[in-house]
Order: C-alpha cells, then sequence, then structure tokens
C-alpha cells in the first residue's frame, strides 16, 4: 500500500504522471484503478474542501485523519460484540470475531476506495459495522446462532450487491419517508433486541452498573454537546475509556477478566475455527429488509460524497452510486464469509466528519484500512474490546440508536407529509411498536415464523410497503391554470405551484424549480412568442416527477445548449431571451417543444 | 420593487428588495445608473431580499459591471443565498459576476 501512497505524492507533485513501469499486472491494475479522477470534468472544488477526493495530502495530514475515523467508527464495533453475547460466545472467541471484524473493515474500505472495475465510487468512506443488521443477526443468532448469522449476513450482502444497478427503479416501491421509518426502526428494534442482556431472564442491574452507565452515557454526551474538536469528535471512544475505568473501580471487572486481556498477544492472527455457515428461509424478510436499508443509506452517504466533492453538484450519480452500493454488498459478503458477526455499511460520521475538516482525500480511507487492518492482528485489543462491562456496552448501543432514530425521522419529515403518506409512516410506527409492546399477539403463529412476524422491524416495513403499495392508486394528481396575456401575474403562478406542492406532498425544491420555470417562461415569450390568447398551464405530479406542459399561441422558444456570449446576453434584444432559453433548459431535468397549427406546447419535466 | 440605498464612506450599497425581473430590472437600472452618474463609482449590490431574479435580472447586472467599469470604478455583489444562489448556477453566473459572501467583504472589495 505504501507504494501505492509513494506513487500518489509523485503524481501530485509532477502533474500528468510518469508512472514507474510495473511488469506487475495486479499493480498496474491496482494502481490504474486507484489513481483514476473520480469527478466529473465540470466538477469544481468547493471552496470549504481542503483535500479533494482526488487530492493527495502529506502523509502526516492523511495519518491523523485516518486515526480520527478509526476512532469514530470504532463504536460500532458494540454491533457484532452484542451479537457475541446474545449468544453467551466465550471471551477468546469474541475476540477472534472483533479481530476478523477489523480486518473486514479494512477489505471493504479499501473495496470502496480502489474502483476495481464496477466495484467502489472511489470515495473517502470507510466501513462500519451497522445498526441495519443488528436485529436481524439478535435473532438469527437466537435461531440458529453464529453460523446463521454469518449465512444470513452473506445472503443480505448479495442481495445488496444485486439491487445495486436497480436503485433508481425501486424507489416506487421503497420512497424516502419508508426508508427512513426503516432507519427508525432498525433504532427502536436494536434497542428492544437488548432483552437478552437487560431483560426478566438477565441478571438484575445492580446499583454500580447504573452509575458505570450514566457516566459512560453522560460522558459521550456532555463531550457532544460541550466539548471541542478532538475530545468532541471522538467522545463515543472517550466514554467507553472512562466506563472501563469506573467499571474497573466497582468491581464490574474482576481479576478473571483482566486476566483474559493479560494473557492475550499483542500480535497475532485470528482464527476462523468457528466459521460455518447456515442459511434460514424464515429470516428473509428481515434480513432483506435491512439489506435494503443499508442499500439506501449507503446511496444517502454516497451523495453526501458527491456534494461535499463538487460545489457544481446538481443531482445524484446513480452511476458512481451503484458502484460503492455494489461495493457495500461485496463488503458484507465478505463479513459473513469471514466469520464476523453482522453485515457493514458506510460510515455516514464519517462523511460529516470529512466535511467538518475538508479533508475528503481518498488517501484517509487508505490510511484508516491500514490501521484497522493491523487492528485486526492485535489479539490484546480485542481481547480488552471482548470483556466490555454491559453496562458500557449497553450505554455505547444508546448513544448509538439516538443517532440512528433521529436520523429515521430526518428522513422521513424531510418529505411533506399529506395524508397517504401519514397513514404510510403511522401505521408502520404503530405495527412495529405493538409488537415489542405486546409481543404475545403473534404467539398463534408457529414459532420459526413468529421470531421474525413478531419482529418489530419486519413488521412495521411489511406495512409501510403494502400500504405504500396501496395508496399507489390514484396517486397522479393533475392540476390546470389559465393565464391571460394581458393580467400576467407572477405572483398567482407562484402561488399555484406552492399550493399546488404543498397538497401534492412535492418537495419544496421540485416546486420551486416548476414555478421558476413557468414564471420565466412567461416573462421570456410575452413580448416576442405569445401572440394570443391565454396561455394554459397543466402540472401533473407523482411520486418520482412532476410535468409541467405549456400551451400558447406563437412561436416556439429556443433553449440553447450552450450559454449566450457575455455581449450576446448584455448587447442584443434577443440575449435575454436565448438567456431564459438556457436557464430554463438547465432548470428542469428534460425540455421537449412541439408546434402544431399555429399553437406552442413546451413540456418541462422534473425528476422528484 | 424598493431600493434601499446606503452609504458607507466611499461605497454606495443598494438593497433592491423583492423580485428583479423584466418590468423592475429596468426601474433598478434607472437606480443605478443615476449614482454611477452622480459619480459613486464603487457600488454594491446587495440581494439578501432578493426572492426572484430571471434573465432580465441578469442582463442588467452584467450591463451594471460593465458600465462601472467603463467608469473606472468597482462593483460587488453580495447577499445571494437559497434560491436566488441556484439561479446564479444555472445560469453560470457565479463566475462571471464579482461576487462577496458578505455586505462587509463585498464592501472591502470595492475600496
Amino acid at each position: 500500500m505504501s507504494a501505492l501512497l509513494d506513487d500518489k505524492v509523485a503524481i501530485a507533485q509532477g502533474g500528468e504522471p510518469q508512472r514507474p513501469r510495473s511488469g506487475n499486472p495486479v499493480r498496474s491494475f491496482l494502481r490504474r484503478a486507484y489513481s483514476a479522477p473520480i469527478l466529473p470534468p465540470t466538477a469544481k472544488k468547493p471552496s470549504s474542501l481542503i483535500y479533494g477526493a482526488d487530492d493527495r495530502p502529506n502523509i502526516l495530514i492523511a495519518l491523523s485523519n485516518g486515526v480520527q475515523h478509526v476512532g469514530l467508527i470504532s463504536i460500532n464495533l458494540v454491533y457484532p460484540l452484542l451479537i457475541c453475547r446474545a449468544v453467551d460466545a466465550p471471551i477468546p472467541l469474541v475476540a477472534d470475531l472483533l479481530s476478523v471484524g477489523m480486518i473486514v473493515l479494512s477489505i471493504g474500505t479499501l473495496i470502496q476506495v480502489l474502483r476495481l472495475g464496477p466495484i467502489g465510487s472511489g470515495y473517502m468512506l470507510p466501513s462500519t459495522f451497522t445498526a441495519s443488521y443488528f436485529a436481524p443477526g439478535l435473532i438469527a443468532a437466537r435461531v440458529g446462532g453464529l453460523p446463521l448469522v454469518f449465512g444470513m449476513t452473506i445472503f443480505a450482502g448479495a442481495l445488496e450487491a444485486l439491487v445495486a444497478p436497480m436503485l433508481n427503479r425501486l424507489r416506487k416501491f421503497l420512497p424516502v419517508e419508508v426508508s427512513g421509518l426503516v432507519i427508525f426502526m432498525l433504532g427502536i428494534a436494536g434497542l428492544a433486541g437488548l432483552r437478552t442482556l437487560l431483560g426478566p431472564t438477565a441478571t438484575p442491574v445492580s446499583s454500580a452498573e447504573w452509575l458505570v452507565g450514566a457516566i459512560t452515557l453522560g460522558s459521550m454526551t456532555a463531550l457532544n454537546v460541550w466539548g471541542k474538536g478532538l475530545p468532541r469528535m471522538l467522545c463515543a471512544l472517550i466514554g467507553i475509556t472512562m466506563g472501563y475505568v469506573v467499571a474497573t473501580a466497582a468491581g464490574l471487572l474482576n481479576p478473571a477478566l483482566w486476566a483474559l486481556v493479560d494473557q492475550a498477544n499483542w500480535l497475532g492472527t485470528p482464527h476462523f475455527a468457528h466459521v460455518g455457515w447456515s442459511f434460514n428461509a424464515t429470516l428473509v424478510a428481515p434480513f432483506a429488509i435491512a439489506s435494503l436499508a443499508a442499500a439506501m443509506k449507503a446511496a444517502g452517504t454516497l451523495t453526501i460524497c458527491e456534494k461535499m466533492n463538487d460545489a457544481t453538484w446538481a443531482r445524484p450519480d446513480m452511476r458512481s452510486i451503484a458502484r460503492g452500493v455494489l461495493s457495500d454488498g461485496l463488503a458484507t459478503m465478505i463479513a459473513g464469509l469471514a466469520g464476523t458477526a453482522g453485515g457493514v455499511n458506510t460510515s455516514t460520521p464519517s462523511a460529516g466528519l470529512a466535511s467538518a475538516t475538508g479533508v475528503a482525500s481518498r488517501n484517509i480511507a487508505v490510511v484508516a484500512a491500514a490501521i484497522f487492518f493491523l487492528l485486526g492482528f492485535c489479539p490484546k485489543l480485542t481481547a480488552l474490546l471482548a470483556i466490555m462491562p454491559r453496562a458500557v456496552v449497553v450505554s455505547a448501543l444508546m448513544y448509538a440508536v439516538t443517532f440512528i432514530m433521529i436520523n429515521g425521522l430526518q428522513i422521513m419529515m424531510s418529505r411533506m407529509l399529506d395524508a397517504r403518506r401519514t397513514f404510510v409512516l403511522g401505521f408502520g410506527i404503530l405495527g412495529g411498536i405493538a409488537m415489542e409492546v405486546f409481543p404475545k399477539s403473534v404467539n398463534l403463529m408457529p414459532s420459526d415464523i413468529a421470531a421474525v412476524a413478531g419482529s418489530s422491524l419486519v413488521a412495521s416495513t411489511a406495512i409501510a410497503l403494502l400500504l405504500n403499495l396501496v395508496f399507489r392508486i390514484g396517486v397522479r394528481k393533475n392540476a390546470t391554470l389559465s393565464v391571460a396575456r394581458e393580467q400576467i401575474d407572477p405572483q398567482k403562478i407562484e402561488n399555484f405551484f406552492f399550493e399546488q406542492g404543498k397538497a401534492w406532498g412535492a418537495r419544496q425544491d421540485v416546486t420551486n424549480r416548476a414555478s421558476f420555470g413557468v414564471v420565466q417562461l412567461v416573462e421570456a415569450i410575452a413580448e416576442t412568442c405569445w401572440q394570443t390568447g391565454k396561455m394554459i398551464v397543466r402540472a401533473s405530479f407523482d411520486e418520482y416527477r412532476m410535468d409541467v406542459a405549456i400551451t400558447y399561441h406563437g412561436k416556439r422558444l429556443e433553449f440553447p445548449e450552450e450559454r449566450p456570449s457575455i455581449e450576446q446576453i448584455r448587447d442584443l434584444e434577443e440575449g435575454e431571451r436565448l438567456l431564459a432559453g438556457f436557464m430554463l433548459r438547465r432548470n428542469a431535468d428534460r425540455v421537449r417543444s412541439e408546434l402544431k397549427d399555429g399553437k406552442c406546447t413546451l413540456h418541462f419535466h422534473y425528476d422528484h | 420593487m424598493d431600493v434601499i440605498e446606503q452609504v458607507a464612506g466611499s461605497v454606495t450599497i443598494l438593497e433592491p428588495r423583492g423580485r428583479i425581473d423584466s418590468v423592475t430590472a429596468k426601474e433598478f437600472a434607472e437606480c443605478f445608473s443615476k449614482h454611477l452618474h452622480a459619480g459613486h463609482n464603487q457600488l454594491v449590490i446587495d440581494l439578501h431580499s432578493i426572492t426572484y431574479i430571471s434573465s432580465a435580472g441578469f442582463r442588467q447586472l452584467l450591463i451594471a459591471k460593465r458600465s462601472t467599469q467603463d467608469k473606472n470604478g468597482k462593483l460587488a455583489l453580495c447577499g445571494i443565498s437559497g434560491e436566488v444562489k441556484r439561479l446564479f448556477d444555472i445560469g453560470a453566473f457565479s463566475e462571471l459576476l464579482p461576487i462577496y459572501p458578505t455586505r462587509e467583504a463585498g464592501i472591502a472589495g470595492v475600496q
């Protein structure tokens, strides 16, 4: 890997790279995969970004940022840890699973950044264990032990890889608000999964554990709210460390547990003797839902990366996103194959950290991958993680779950909630929570099916998906506005779109674009193209598109692909109209015009 | 359309409010020319109270830039955000016009 980094430095310093000839085809392939620019030629680096994806910071910056990302991601190791606890796995086995997990994170990060063939987005986006597979993982662990967790994780990864190229078409069946609901319920289901640790059959929580939990969660939260700089960024890690210290002082970590850490070597290879796979068809539903949630979340995080790296970003590049999601699915498959408890996903907090620090170079991800790889060969560290006290692990989970649930809520609330969406989300949430509050309601089902159907995640997602399909009946809405040439009132046109957009639940940005399109058009054609009669504006909308057709008697308006020159705009009368046509073309996703019997119809299409 | 006019030292600040379309762009152009002809050639146009700008508005901004240069003056635009920023981007004007993030930066830019 250092050879790769050295090559990058040479490229950064020398402009067009003079690549050393290598006789090794694998190295040449990797070098090409790593060094090809990922951003379109028209991309412009935002001023807030110091190092974009294609930039090469020096090794010190790369190292310090890589360490921060590893610190940020480490909190999510609680997910495999908790799945292991659910099956009472012995400490050495848990340590092995965590070691393998860190190596998987390293591989997942590398395939995301390298871009091998159709795989990998090339963005600085490390892999992390994810809450998406936590609740299904707990079910699998209870039903069939770790082999079933591994087997079902492979299935989920394969499914994510399979849907990656179809994500755009799947939007109809998994709209944004439903993916928000799934993420929200992943948090609820994850917390409910703690029954094995905190439920009636578990050892009662002692007062010392309450104290340790309060200090761990309190310090994480306090540092996040009032902390600054590095302490704030690494608040979860610091909170866990404090939890260990207080737990040791309170006698929750006995000498026998510390002896296990003492006996572990600083360096060593993880064992794979525990690895075995099984499959259970009744678990397909929760893992499929988790897989789709992971795909949607990865797509969202990749979109954040695109926006972060390009000031001219207008809409998601679905090809790049498909590559990234494919890579994410493969990383989860590798997690299952290698035998670690739970799937992985692109790290959204890492994208946030890159945005905050302005350092989004791919080299950072390579450094983070290298650190995780090395940590995977440190049994002492993984043994230390494996003995994490119950109070600390529960606090860490509560901290992580808080962000997941709020993230889900934000995604749901990003949509205008009309009656349909209100029922889709409302009944979905009610159904999911009912499963947790009234678990006996599934007692009539066979026990295997009840274990799955009784999951709040499956119940709420199934209800939401079903209602979403049912409510598509009559979903396409139409509205018409008539504009008299003598009484052009831009405010009336804007009000029309605002009111309709609100009634239809259209996104504000799309409504604004459609509204601007008509107001600017009317202004541009009023004097020259629109000759007589009324102009008819027909707007139609469904979940995925807004179409506006404008009909008037007169000439076509031109929609030039190139912006007219400054001189044309400034000095010629027609310059203003050409500019209007150019802006209207760029304002819409598709533009079409037709002229028949002196009647011109302009069609503007906006993706939603 | 209202235009709030302020003076900060040698700099004149014009703050149009509302919409800049084919009708109001002419009113704004008259206001701008009045200042330029009065010898105020360090000008800042603060667009933070603008809700809509059309191709006619952009044309007037380009004319304003050229007129200021002809008078050996300097022009700065500021207060561009939200929907108006989007319109600057789709018209590809963000690089063509001297845009500053704040009014203070704009004033410093023309001095």
